[in-house]
């Protein structure tokens, strides 16, 4: 159905997102965008950011509190459970809470959901999370912690940690949700779901510029597109330049030949919008979606 | 007028609505809304649902169709989505999601326990008939001044029945040390099976073969009975996690290798969380066992009581899966 909009989104945003549809349980299909790669990580590298000054402060309020009263080593380990519960408890308790979402990908504008358009389930979101550890955490944690980098068998241990690493992490970039090993076994993918806004209607009802019908099967759907995002444009200098071309340009397709409207470009420009969406959408009712200029196929023989 | 903009105006006034609903939602929970507006939330949500079925085959107002998309993909996000905290969801995990996982993976855990069990008896023999193999077997850090050097007398009074290190040092130190080293190999033993399930079982295998090992050296200085009395004592919990680690990565492989009539992904997702379910469980078993390990077991000085504690544990944990079978009807994996 959404293909339709396909062309038209490409043509105004110049992104193409994969797209995967999700049919809810009231049987609505939802078009949802993928997430990149590149989002992913941005949201993933501000969530770690969040995690590690969370870790420094812990360890200051520990080491403010305690620190007369135990060795180092008792400390350090307190440090490591608690960086690890903080971690896990801190994706967890944001995506369980928040749809979804963590402070990160809430920056991102990303959500998680569920690939089949069920409900996001704990366990899931649980799933994810830990997967997490062993797609980098624990081996990050093993190779940094090798006591050096030497020749033989110690090379190939940290060589093969720092391979599953790279091999793990280049898992998104080969599948066509992007999604990592722990959305695989969860069952879940990430989408990007930046807010939209409702604007105002453009549909001004007037009596000045009236258009025959031959004249409104000049365009499809996509030029009413391009023609309602003109309009939507913040007004400026620049607005009304590209405005008043595109009106002479329309003057020139359909052979206007009332009176000159290039003193009033955008009232004509929001005259003829009005009058070709009215007609588009009645063509559309009959069965009759005309898609762009060049499509023949359902226009009137 | 356009029959579009006709539709639109007469249900933007709802659209709004849920759009601040939503909103609200999301910047502060569900808590946000009162009890009134709550119930609303569905009857908007389907509401606009069907608008956003009615608007893609009337309208070619494409802001009109974005909003609708956008904005239903939120609400049902909100109405579908989790209300649970940490705290519940954990409490449900533990008390019918774990459980219920390792129910339904017994065929798994028995393989991996033959896997282990094969090791235990290749380690055994091979060391039993030569104890030259046993630094080649045992990697220094868990060895620690144990091998073929050390006599009788130094296991029985600097292991066995050494004395305890005082609170900080056992629970603190020693059993966080015992708890990232064996989380590691069990977390280690989950992922593997990714890559099919061999390497599952070959991990499994070496912790079996290493402890066949320890067996047989005690064997040989006659102190079979006090070093299995010294290792029940956590290790029923340790290896029983181990155990789950391993199975959960072997349900993995199972999806992996073999998808049914489901693609490999879908099946993976379908079985997925169980798996997992599997593993992190197993990892707060890992927990335990480092407590016990850590601080219990030289509180303990004798062997008979060290026995009954690990079979008592053994009781426990079988008590814990197989009685936690919960309501009727209720979501499998927490």
């Amino acid at each position: 159905m959404n293909q339709r909009l396909d062309r038209i989104n490409h043509f105004l945003d110049g992104v193409t997102r994969n797209r995967r549809e999700i049919v809810t349980p009231e049987g609505v299909v939802l078009e949802t965008d993928v997430a990149n790669n590149g989002e992913r990580l941005t949201a993933f590298l501000i969530d770690f950011l969040f995690w590690i000054l969370a870790t420094i402060l812990l360890y200051l309020v520990f080491a403010l509190l305690a620190v007369e009263h135990m060795s180092g080593a008792v400390a350090s380990t307190i440090i490591f459970l608690f960086a690890f519960l903080l971690r896990n408890l801190y994706f967890i308790h944001f995506e369980l809470t928040t749809q979804g979402s963590t402070p990160g990908k809430r920056i991102v504008n990303l959500r998680v959901i569920d690939r089949n358009g069920g409900p996001l389930l704990p366990g899931a979101i649980i799933a994810r999370n830990l997967t997490r550890e062993v797609e980098i955490f624990l081996p990050l944690g093993l190779f940094l912690t090798m006591p050096k980098i030497a020749a033989g068998w110690s090379f190939w241990l940290s060589a093969s940690y720092f391979g599953w690493i790279v091999l793990i992490s280049a898992l998104p970039f080969f599948n066509r949700d992007h999604l990592r090993a722990g959305d695989l076994i969860a069952g879940t993918m990430v989408i990007s779901m930046p807010r939209r806004k409702l604007l105002a209607e453009l549909v001004e009802a007037q009596a000045k510029y009236v258009f025959t019908r031959s004249q409104l099967d000049a365009y499809g759907a996509f030029e009413l597109q391009v023609l309602e995002e003109v309009l939507r444009r913040p007004p400026s200098e620049e607005t009304k330049e590209i405005q008043r071309q595109i009106c002479g340009r329309i003057c020139r397709k359909i052979g206007w030949t009332g009176s000159d409207p290039s003193g009033d470009a955008l009232d004509f420009l929001k005259a003829f919008y009005t009058a070709e969406r009215a007609h588009l959408e009645r063509e559309q009712l009959f069965g009759r979606y005309r898609s762009d200029k060049a499509d023949q196929s359902s226009g009137r023989k | 007028m356009l029959r579009s903009a006709e539709f639109r105006k007469g249900r933007e006034s709802a659209w709004r609505t849920l759009d601040d609903f939503v909103s609200r939602v999301e910047k502060g929970g569900v808590r946000n809304l009162s009890a009134d507006e709550l119930q609303q939330l569905p009857l908007l949500y389907r509401a606009t649902a069907s608008s956003l079925s009615v608007a893609r085959s009337i309208a070619l107002d494409r802001n009109l169709i974005l909003y609708l998309e956008n904005l239903v993909l939120r609400a049902f996000l909100v109405v579908y989505g989790s209300r649970k905290g940490v705290p519940e969801a954990l409490g449900r995990f533990l008390r019918r999601g774990f459980p219920a996982a390792v129910r339904g993976a017994l065929p798994h855990i028995a393989l991996a326990t033959a896997a282990i069990v094969a090791g235990v008896a290749a380690g055994f023999l091979l060391i039993e008939a030569s104890e030259a193999w046993f630094n080649a077997l045992v990697p220094e850090s868990m060895s620690g001044s144990r091998g073929p050097a050390s006599t009788a007398a130094q296991l029985r009074d600097r292991e066995i029945f050494a004395p305890w290190p005082g609170f900080v040092e056992s629970f603190v130190v020693f059993a966080n040390f015992l708890f990232r080293h064996n989380s590691t190999i069990g977390i280690m033993t989950f992922g593997l099976g990714i890559a099919g399930g061999v390497p599952t079982l070959l991990l499994l295998g070496y912790q079996g073969l290493i402890l066949g090992a320890f067996l047989a050296l005690h064997y040989n200085r006659g102190l079979l009975l006090d070093f299995v009395g010294w290792i029940t004592i956590h290790g029923v919990t340790e290896l029983g996690a181990l155990i789950l680690c391993g199975a959960g990565g072997l349900v993995i492989a199972e999806k992996i290798l073999f998808p049914g009539r489901y693609t490999r992904l879908d099946n993976l997702a379908k079985q997925g969380t169980a798996a997992a379910g599997l593993a992190a469980g197993a990892v707060l078993m890992l927990f335990v066992a480092g407590i016990i390990e850590g601080g219990f077991r030289q509180l303990i000085g004798n062997t008979p009581a060290r026995l009954t504690f690990g079979f008592a544990t053994g009781v426990l944990w079988l008590v814990y899966f197989c009685y936690n079978r919960g309501g009727a009807g209720d979501e499998s994996a927490a």
